[in-house]
């Protein structure tokens, strides 16, 4: 059992934004302004940022109040290297688009897949939808 | 009616309406509109509190002019509690949960009203509360918070100035609220900004206190202003005022935070098992104190406060509470010394942190000092490289108290807690160990850096036996079960009842048969598991007990045994067909593997000539698994110290031979069958050259009258040398001195083709 990281440094300086982890696999940042013993965050400022590929586009959302189930995890960002990244920064519908033919792509290679198992006998048993991403 | 449908001016219609029907509520509710509301004079009222922190809990009750003060909440929980544990016979309720549950009061706690506020449990910090809302109010901002400048002296007992109450009853927003009394933000302290401070505040993180204030608004906003309304207030920091508001605050604050810790702890000797985020707040925030006059009442109470009654609970910040006491107060007055001309350092106490997170910390810390000596003591600045700009423009940061952080963090904590570490958490306690022995490996070598490698100081608990006594209320037939998180209500009942044996169906017994062999060789694990850990615990433990460990040690051994081998009532162990059945499950034949060190060497020696009786059928078995080889070293093990004649009969059971008269096949299946399986093969060799080591060790004796020994070889040299070669499976390893062995029966020529083999 490790405790989780404290929240003294960055609760405090609100020039240190997290980025968190949802089981759906979204990735919010944000500043964090409060903690729970359950991880139950009150995000300020949140973006939700979708990554496709090397490009990834920031969705504004506001306030987030995120149920600690749905963390996976929770970090500082390091706001020296946030801008020393290779990713590049798009438009929001841009990204839209990009995740929406990623998703297409995912879904027709899936669904071959399923169609050459089935046709030699074997089948995958689906996985739990919850946390699947 | 929805909104729209009101037009303005029917509202007024409606609150007066609502005004009527509030005041015929009104007169039956002296606090919201009777003399509890009203507040004239803030001294008198806190003198009039002042005489009644003096006076014992008991009186709380009568002293009616505790007004606005005396704890409407708190009150009839009080009564309650106390008509509770009256009522309660056997009242050393153990069970924690229940305790905090009853909050029960402890008699030295001093009276005054005080608003449990949500962060709090239950009992402790009621004294503190009351006179808060009474004063001026300080000014407010959601950052800072410049309190008002009293004569520190009366301010010992007063408040935990880091709560957010509850919106207290007789501070109904709506109506008969007592008239806002803060302090405008932009009012100067009065006492003077100590000169020696030079405020640069190089904790990125000063612990922020807030004053309780009279509700404008019910909570959760509690006494904090939005953002938006502070834009309206003149002077707030959101308009970006520079650092003077802070100036004086933390001092202040710190000030007062020491006189408060110092005087809240002193007097509560042991209410640990309550601790809560505003005494973590205090504890955590002082300990960088500078100022020595509270220091030793300060330790002491802390320390004093962090040992639970119950258990032995030790400091929260780790290790035991000795230690740590001497070691804070020349923490803080080196701090005095050093640090009086120059800024302060506030040093949050970060030692149950992860080491690399307090490295971390201190790092920033560091950074951010250094850059506030090159920026020249712009304070306004704290932490990170940005300017503050950012920093003083956000009125949402902080938003989460020290206490709370703290809180939190304790409860996380308290998770760690553990009586028995190995028990809980054995693989982290491994690992570290592990560095540990190859830190101090590599530090023999030579004086290399010591690297950081402290382990996460848990708090440790000793362990207590918990005895469950149901809680007997007087007057009443029967005892009530109150079930809680420490003693669970049974939800079901379920019990094992064994089936007759004539119904069952062939595959039933089987399936049952088993079903039994796997339950034996799990209570055979737990047991081989405990046996394992009897050296650690040898070790840990005190000169008289080691005695009846060992015993214990011994029985459990035997137990094993037995189980291994079956209990068979009175015969000597006629049949294998128990330890059989345990060598067809792969995780048995793991537990043989790992059970035969402990073994006498009687024992271990019947077991390896079981296994070798059997060989053939086992190998059958476990041509799934391939597990057998693993049995390989601990029987190495063993053979090393078996005398000639087991090993004698051990190549005999091995291989079969001598064969009967009648089966004059060429084929020995038994032999073959060991000789094609690299675990039979393997444990053939060994056998051999341990009874070539014994023969010429001694050579003179039993084994050259020992026939059976020289038969033996002759025939197995002779099977060696029939099988071909592809047949042969292949070894783990070959012992060296099986050609020396062989040289001594077979001649040049078959010895050669021995070899080739080999």
């Amino acid at each position: 059992l490790v405790p989780m990281a404290e929240p003294r440094t960055s609760v405090l300086c609100p020039t240190e934004k997290h980025l968190v982890l949802l089981r759906d696999g979204r990735t919010l940042i944000g500043y964090l302004r409060s903690i729970d013993q359950f991880a139950n965050l009150v995000l300020h400022q949140t973006v939700e940022r979708i990554h496709v590929g090397k490009k990834y586009g920031d969705i504004p959302r506001g306030i987030f109040v995120v149920r600690g189930e749905n963390v996976v995890l929770l970090g500082e960002i390091d706001l020296e290297k946030e801008s020393d990244t290779p990713l590049q920064q798009v438009s929001i519908e841009e990204i839209l688009e990009e995740q929406r033919v990623e998703q297409q792509a995912k879904q027709e290679s899936e669904k071959l897949k399923m169609q050459a198992l089935k046709e030699r006998g074997l089948s995958v048993p689906r996985a739990d939808t919850l946390d699947e991403y | 009616q929805s909104l729209e449908d009101c037009p303005l001016d029917e509202d007024e219609d409606a609150f007066q309406g609502l005004g009527e029907e509030d005041e015929d509520i009104d007169q039956f509710n002296d606090d919201t509109f009777g003399a509890g509301a009203v507040d004239d004079d803030w001294q008198e009222a806190h003198e009039r509190l002042a005489e009644l922190e003096d006076k014992p809990v008991a009186n709380r009750e009568q002293d009616g002019a505790g007004g606005e003060d005396s704890d409407l909440l708190g009150e009839p929980e009080d009564t309650l509690a106390e008509r509770l544990t009256r009522l309660v016979i056997d009242s050393e309720l153990e069970d924690p949960a229940i305790m905090q549950a009853v909050q029960t009061k402890v008699p030295t706690q001093q009276p005054g009203g005080l608003n449990s506020s949500i962060w709090d449990s239950s009992a402790v910090l009621r004294r503190i509360r009351g006179p808060l809302l009474t004063q001026e109010m300080p000014s407010v901002s959601v950052l800072d918070y410049a309190l008002p400048q009293r004569p520190p002296q009366s301010r010992e007992e007063e408040r935990d100035p880091s709560e957010r109450a509850l919106p207290r009853r007789s501070s109904s927003p709506v109506i008969g609220s007592p008239p806002v009394r803060a302090v405008p933000i932009g009012t100067p302290p009065k006492q003077a900004a100590a000169p020696n401070f030079n405020q640069q505040i190089l904790c990125p993180k000063p612990v922020h206190i807030r004053a309780t204030m009279p509700q404008r608004y019910p909570a959760p906003y509690g006494e904090r202003m939005s953002p938006n309304q502070l834009c309206n207030v003149p002077n707030s920091s959101l308009l970006g005022h520079p650092f003077p508001h802070s100036v004086s605050p933390v001092l202040t604050h710190l000030q007062r935070a020491q006189l408060l810790g110092g005087a809240q702890l002193s007097s509560l000797p042991c209410q640990a098992g309550r601790m809560s985020p505003s005494q973590f707040a205090r504890v955590s925030g002082l300990v960088g104190s500078p100022l020595p006059s509270v220091n030793p009442k300060l330790l002491q109470g802390r320390v004093g406060q962090m040992m639970s009654p119950a258990s032995g609970f030790r400091a929260f910040f780790g290790g035991p509470a000795a230690p740590s006491q001497p070691q804070h107060p020349p923490g803080p007055a080196s701090h005095l010394q050093s640090l009086r001309p120059q800024a302060q350092m506030f040093r949050p106490d970060t030692t149950h942190l992860h080491p690399q997170h307090r490295r971390l910390l201190h790092q920033r810390q560091q950074q951010s000092r250094n850059q506030h000596r090159s920026l020249n003591g712009s304070v306004g600045d704290r932490g990170g490289h940005r300017s503050g700009q950012q920093e003083r423009k956000d009125p949402y940061a902080n938003l989460m108290l020290q206490r709370e952080k703290d809180w939190v963090s304790k409860i996380q904590m308290m998770q760690l807690q553990s009586t028995d570490p190995y028990l809980d958490d054995y693989y982290y306690q491994n690992y570290f160990q592990k560095l540990e022995k190859l830190a101090a490996a590599e530090e023999v070598h030579g004086d290399g850096p010591k690297k950081e490698r402290t382990k996460l100081i848990t708090p440790q608990v000793a362990k207590l036996e918990h005895t469950y006594k149901p809680v007997q209320f007087e007057g009443s037939l029967g005892k009530l079960t109150v079930s809680s998180v420490n003693n669970p209500r049974k939800m079901i009942d379920a019990v094992v009842t064994s089936r007759s044996e004539d119904d069952e169906t062939k595959e039933k017994q089987v399936r049952d048969k088993r079903r039994q062999t796997l339950v034996t060789i799990e209570k055979t694990y737990s047991l081989l598991l405990d046996v394992e850990d009897y050296e650690r615990r040898y070790l840990l433990s005190l000169e008289g007990e080691r005695p009846a460990l060992m015993g214990e040690r011994k029985q459990k051994i035997c137990d094993m045994y037995d189980n291994l081998r079956g209990k068979a009532p009175g015969q000597d162990r006629p049949s294998d067909d128990h330890f059989m059945q345990i060598m067809c499950i792969r995780k048995g034949k793991r537990l043989v593997a790992r059970i035969l060190p402990f073994l006498s060497p009687e024992q271990a020696a019947d077991v390896l000539m079981a296994t070798a009786r059997n060989l053939p059928f086992l190998i059958k078995k476990d041509a799934q698994d391939e597990v057998l080889p693993c049995l390989l070293r601990p029987f190495s093990h063993v053979l090393y110290h078996l005398p000639l004649g087991t090993v004698t009969s051990l190549v005999q059971q091995l291989t079969n031979l001598p064969q009967s008269a009648t089966a004059s096949a060429p084929t020995n299946l038994h032999l073959t069958a060991v000789l094609q399986n690299k675990f039979g093969l393997s444990l053939l060799y060994l056998v051999l050259s341990r009874g070539e080591e014994l023969q010429s060790l001694d050579a003179n004796t039993e084994l050259m009258q020992d026939n059976q020994w020289t038969e033996l070889m002759l025939m197995a040299t002779r099977e060696l040398l029939r099988i071909p070669q592809a047949a042969l499976a292949k070894p783990v390893s070959t012992p060296s001195n099986l050609i020396s062995l062989f040289s001594r029966y077979v001649d040049q020529q078959k010895l050669n083709l021995l070899e080739t083999k080999l």
